[in-house]
């Protein structure tokens, strides 16, 4: 299986919905969260007159000289949003095009800044591949990983079926 | 969160999309119906519409139920899945094979457990006469349940729980609502009638819930999946019958909101709800359906309707994951 970017920042955001999703049940989410994040996508869109691109199986929101730009509603989740950066700069410089990732932040939450920069380097592309295969060994269990209940189950879209 | 998502419409028009709304016209004129928290439409009338309303419904995700004249359900227009997994069909598949016997019998003992709820109700009150029947649905249904028994000696054990349930109406309902004998298409008295499109409603709700799901429609366990129909929501539906469709009926019946000389069709025996009468059970069984309770297992409040979800949620748990599959008590309320 392809590994995209919800996969991965799925991974560290619970491994339940990874394997459920990544299994092919996705469950709905009518939240206005989600919405909005749509929206957003579709506002960011337009004024960089659909410079989004999709290469293999992800898709960059936009792709400028220097950087590769993810756009994301609220720094609710930095650690997932990075990977997903660096496997989206992974995938690029396999095609043989080298950028540093730039994430703008059009909420923020925790953070003091709202644009990050990110660069892939020996280190965390190691990390990467390690992280990888740690995804591919948990999506091809026959079982999902147990829920354990978080604060941030309640907000989840997979709540009631990890809890029913 | 107890938003009502559904639209009823009772007249004979056109429904069309105009601009980004839904318009119904006839000659009364135009009205306009909110795309926006919109998921399910019941056409209780002779309606037309063309492809490009469907296909305007079927991107904003909206359920259509199609009902004719007399009340029958027609049949459903659904987008188109969004939400398959192959996976789980061969799962699903396999379970029924193997598993069949097992989830057949948990939906039985809902049933009979979801009656007892309902008529205890009544023996509360000083009904009685209803001793022997809530003895054996607690006692005896259980028994019989536990031994190894074919499909055929399940679906025998539902009918007599139902029968059962029908003689009990006698001891609590106004005399012209008693049911000497449940009588299906057409109902020929009219408390067969109101069970009857009461039954559809909750089919059709239930339709459009596994549609939010990834369970596939056809691959049923109670009943057979022979039957050619979304037989898997006639399963699903089984435990809230009692307590959707019956609890809404004995209220109607009982408060005499629901009375045969004024709200059933003269002309067909009474056998059929006239247009005021649909449109009391409607509105009587949309409250009962979206009437919210703090769920104990999730801790949350939620309704009827969504729990018909989450029976759906409980079985691809059962058929993905093994675990307990037990449809929806009503006593206690998970």
């Amino acid at each position: 299986m392809k590994i995209n970017g919800t996969l991965i920042s799925y991974f560290f955001i619970c491994k339940t919905k990874l394997w459920l999703h990544a299994n092919r049940i996705n469950l709905e989410d009518n939240s206005e969260d989600v919405r909005i994040g749509k929206i957003l996508h579709e506002i960011n869109e337009e004024k960089s007159k659909k410079s989004e691109i999709s290469i293999d199986n992800i898709k960059i929101d936009k792709l400028t000289r220097d950087y590769l730009v993810e756009i994301k509603k609220s720094d609710s989740d930095p650690e997932a949003v990075k990977w997903q950066v660096l496997l989206y700069l992974y995938k690029l410089k396999q095609k043989g095009v080298e950028r540093k990732g730039k994430i703008e932040f059009i909420e923020k939450n925790r953070q003091d800044k709202k644009v990050h920069y990110i660069e892939l380097d020996e280190v965390n592309e190691k990390e990467l591949l390690d992280i990888l295969k740690r995804i591919e060994t948990i999506i091809n269990q026959d079982t999902p990983p147990q829920a354990k209940f978080e604060n941030k189950c309640k907000k989840c879209a997979y709540y009631e079926y990890c809890f029913i | 969160m107890a938003k009502n998502h559904t639209r009823y419409i009772f007249s004979m028009g056109e429904l069309k999309r105009k601009d980004n709304s839904i318009a119904f016209r006839n000659e009364k004129g135009n009205f306009y119906i909110p795309i926006q928290d919109t998921r399910e439409l019941y056409c209780m009338n002779e309606v037309s519409f063309n492809t490009k309303f469907l296909d305007f419904i079927s991107r904003a995700g909206i359920t259509l139920h199609l009902f004719n004249y007399h009340g029958n359900y027609s049949g459903s227009f659904y987008p188109k899945e969004q939400l398959v997994s192959g996976d789980l069909t061969i799962k699903q598949s396999m379970c029924f094979i193997e598993q069949r016997l097992v989830i057949a019998k948990a939906i039985v003992e809902a049933i009979a457990a979801n009656i007892y709820e309902t008529l205890y109700h009544y023996f509360r009150h000083g009904k009685k006469e209803l001793k022997q029947t809530l003895d054996w649905l607690k006692n005896d249904v259980k028994k019989f349940l536990c031994k190894d028994l074919t499909i055929e000696q399940i679906l025998f054990i539902e009918g007599q729980i139902w029968s059962r349930f029908y003689d009990s109406f006698k001891y609590f309902l106004p005399k012209d609502f008693v049911m000497n004998k449940r009588v299906k298409r057409p109902p020929d008295n009219p408390i067969n009638a109101l069970v009857s499109f009461g039954n559809t409603l909750l089919y059709t709700k239930t339709i459009s819930s596994i549609y939010e799901t990834h369970l596939n429609q056809t691959i049923s366990f109670l009943h057979s999946p022979r039957e050619g129909r979304f037989s898997l929501s006639l399963d699903i539906s089984e435990a809230f019958k009692p307590i959707v469709v019956f609890k809404t009926i004995f209220d109607l019946v009982g408060k005499k909101r629901l009375q045969v000389t004024k709200h059933f069709d003269k002309s067909l025996n009474y056998a059929l709800l006239n247009e005021e009468g649909k449109k009391i059970f409607i509105d009587a069984f949309e409250t009962r359906i979206n009437e919210t309770f703090m769920h104990k297992k999730l801790k949350r409040k939620t309704s009827f309707k969504n729990c018909i979800k989450l029976d759906g949620y409980k079985l691809i748990k059962y058929i993905v994951e093994g675990k307990d599959f037990k449809p929806f008590l009503l006593k206690e309320k998970v």
